[in-house]
């Protein structure tokens, strides 16, 4: 027992001194929860609201009645006005231009309100949204939202679609006079107080939930008569796999990350078994050493990458192809920030396991903040502003593009450039931070 | 010729060197002496550029030694400590690298790594992976790496840590051959038999200093005493004992009297007759000679390996 004890102690005594475990076991988590905890839990301060066109047609009273109950919705933000570029004021959204935002990616969904929002020949509503369901999750939370904010307002909605179908044939006669009328002729043969029946007419008091009663699919049948969706998937409906060609990116982001730190930190091991002296005191100087070791990890990245995405073709039948320069570009992109990344891990710390184990810490975080793991428009409004921040984000929204939306150049432009951008400015700080740094 | 003056390295507060002055001439083979944490592989590590004095100079063959001079690299040849080669290589190919980064090419850089390969005895293993050699092999071709390039200066920083008495031999004898060839070799040990054995030259550093400096012979003037007798104290009856004094000064240990002999027996025939009046056997007598432990001993009072 007292062996057991004596190696007990020995045991917390080297993991307490083991920074980098200790950081893996108890940090990590609790990183990790917290995030989670943020986008689950709701704790983490006001969730932001998802954002989608709203194009209204229609000057119906019903129309401006559903728009006004939209906007005040919690979960998404209607967005009617934009700013082309070049232009200082923002324009008033039209239909064609919600399809084209929603085309190249700036939202998920459109949702029209046409002209022929409520007809005079029909009882029912009409509604068209354009979607793109890049984002899976996105796009099934933004269609629950809308159909739950419209069924929410049935009670106010209903009659009013009601009224209006029943004065149209009326002609001129006005609606109150009208009811006061039928009140008093109920209230002379069926001895009713005309205040009361005037009451009972008052259709916005009417419970929908009653209408809705006789059966599930009664229910249903009424509700698909009174609001008529017509959809229309403006993005990826020909994609063979579309749950892998939208998250491929996202994990070969992830796991570049950590096989180029790996390769970048290989620079301790050197260290440690004295071959970098070596070469220190041969006729090499420190900086061809860190550009070679720069450019093998970015070859390493790029190949890693494309071993990725070929396996995603053959076994999921991911169209890599079909857009094969655009998607290599950003491979070339995600890859150099990547290596910065790495190398920058290398730079700052003091040994194998403390790059290691803060790479782990940094890449995990950046992985669930970025967009790797689950869409970050899930995360708090300060938490997506922070995944900008991750290589991570730009790599996702750039494969995204590439795969996802056959995107032309100029559409990734913007990611590539910050990608690249960021890979050239963080080596160089490495590269500065080398001279400082323990390695050399 | 190397020459480094006034070198001094701090690591912080630590004072790795303090004010180092050494000349090592062409030709020689020079043995840098000094216990762990002396401050020997500092030393080595700013001749070959691995790290940048805080104050000093070291000049080669007059041309002072700038940060990353790559053509006075070439000059140098370094073995460290470490088995500094790629594990997962063979060694024909780990010595293609290196012979490379010299700047050797072609069937010149080809006919060198033959030559090393026969020189270290390792030709008939040159296309296996280094791992699988044992410790000796690993040292024999850590040392071949280094000298590839035909440097003119050798530096060695203990290249026999850890190598079993029969490689340790085959290294000095690799490295006696190379100085006879016309390599100026720089030496650091801290094994006191080693420098005696190869050293033609030597310095004592201790705490970032050099404390002693010289030819083997010079460094033993050192000390008052050359030889010391050592005797069994088991089978000596206490007369004997005490007839041990007109030796000269005794001292006592568990299990030997330890004599320094007085002036009128500093021919070791007259100590020897007279033991053998005293009849104390040959055989517990031992004759210890004065050796650089002796001379660390008395510079610092500490023995090399405390």
């Amino acid at each position: 027992m007292r062996n057991v004890l004596i190696l007990l102690k020995k045991e917390y005594l080297r993991f307490v001194v083991d920074k980098p475990a200790v950081i893996l076991t108890f940090l990590l988590p609790a990183v990790l929860i917290f995030i989670f905890g943020l986008i689950f839990g709701g704790n983490g301060g006001v969730q932001s609201k998802i954002p989608i066109v709203f194009v209204r047609n229609s000057d119906e009273p019903i129309a401006k009645f559903l728009e006004s109950k939209l906007d005040s919705s919690d979960a998404i933000r209607l967005v009617k006005s934009y700013k082309k570029e070049g232009e200082k004021n923002e324009r008033k959204i039209d239909e064609a231009t919600a399809q084209k935002l929603v085309k190249t990616g700036k939202y998920s969904t459109a949702l029209v309100v046409p002209a022929d929002f409520i007809t005079d020949t029909s009882s029912s509503i009409h509604l068209k949204m354009y979607y793109d369901p890049a984002n899976e999750v996105e796009f099934s939370l933004i269609q629950g939202v809308i159909q739950k904010t419209i069924f929410t307002q049935l009670p106010q909605l209903f009659p009013l679609l009601f009224q209006k179908q029943i004065i149209k044939p009326l002609q001129g006669l006005k609606r109150k006079k009208f009811n006061s009328d039928i009140a008093d002729v109920v209230s002379k043969y069926f001895g009713v107080p005309k205040e009361k029946i005037l009451e009972s007419m008052d259709f916005s008091k009417w419970d929908s939930k009653e209408l809705l009663k006789g059966g599930n699919n009664t229910g249903d049948n009424f509700i698909s008569k009174i609001i008529r969706f017509e959809s229309k998937q403006l993005v990826g409906e020909n994609i063979a796999n579309p749950g892998v060609t939208r998250s491929v990116g996202g994990w070969a982001m992830m796991f570049l990350l950590f096989s180029i730190t790996g390769a970048a930190s290989s620079f301790f091991e050197e260290k440690q078994e004295g071959s970098l002296k070596r070469l220190l005191c041969m006729p090499v100087r420190r900086s061809q050493l860190i550009w070679a070791k720069y450019i093998f990890t970015i070859t390493l990245g790029i190949v890693q990458l494309l071993v990725m995405f070929v396996f995603a073709w053959l076994v999921f039948g991911v169209d890599i192809f079909s857009n094969f320069g655009n998607l290599f570009i950003v491979i070339v992109a995600s890859a150099v920030a990547a290596v910065s990344f790495g190398m920058l891990i290398t730079s700052v710390t003091k040994s194998y396991q403390q790059a290691n184990g803060i790479a782990m810490v940094f890449i995990l975080v950046m992985s669930a903040v970025g967009g790797s793991w689950f869409p970050t428009f899930l995360l708090p409004g300060w938490m997506q502003t922070i995944s900008r921040l991750t290589i991570n984000y730009w790599s996702v929204e750039a494969f995204l593009q590439v795969l996802w939306r056959n995107a032309p150049f100029a559409r990734i432009a913007l990611p590539v450039l910050i990608l690249f951008s960021t890979g050239f400015i963080v080596n160089f700080y490495a590269l500065v931070r080398f001279r400082k740094g323990n390695i050399f | 010729m190397l020459e480094i003056s006034g070198v001094v390295k701090n690591f912080g507060e630590i004072e790795a060197l303090k004010g180092v002055d050494l000349k090592i001439e062409k030709g020689e083979f020079f043995g840098l002496l000094g216990p762990n944490g002396a401050g020997k592989t500092t030393l080595l590590n700013i001749i070959i550029g691995y790290l940048i004095p805080d104050e000093g100079t070291v000049t080669i063959n007059d041309e002072a030694l700038v940060y990353e001079n790559l053509e006075i690299k070439k000059l140098f040849g370094y073995v460290p400590q470490e088995i500094a080669l790629y594990q997962d290589l063979t060694a024909v190919k780990n010595l293609e690298i290196f012979g490379a980064l010299y700047g050797l090419q072609g069937k010149s850089l080809k006919g060198k790594i033959e030559e090393v390969l026969q020189l270290v005895q390792l030709d008939h293993r040159k296309n296996e992976k280094i791992k699988n050699f044992s410790g000796g092999m690993k040292r024999r071709l850590n040392i071949a790496a280094s000298i590839l390039h035909d440097p003119e200066f050798l530096l060695c920083d203990e290249p026999t840590i850890g190598v079993d008495p029969q490689s340790r031999n085959a290294i000095f004898d690799l490295l006696q051959s190379l100085n006879k060839k016309g390599k100026t070799i720089l030496y650091t040990t801290h094994y006191m038999e080693e420098a005696e054995r190869l050293c033609s030259k030597l310095a004592i550093i201790d705490n970032g200093k050099i404390i002693a400096l010289g030819a083997l012979n010079e460094l033993l003037d050192k000390i008052d005493k050359k030889t010391t007798l050592l005797i069994d104290k088991n089978d000596l009856t206490l007369q004997k004992r005490e007839s041990l004094k007109s030796l000269g000064e005794v001292k006592e240990n568990d299990f030997y009297f330890e004599i320094i002999p007085s002036e009128k027996f500093s021919k070791n025939s007259l100590l020897f007759s007279e033991l053998e009046k005293l009849q104390i056997p040959d055989k517990f007598v031992e004759l210890k000679k004065a050796s650089l432990e002796d001379v660390f001993f008395k510079l610092t009072g500490r023995k090399l390996r405390d």
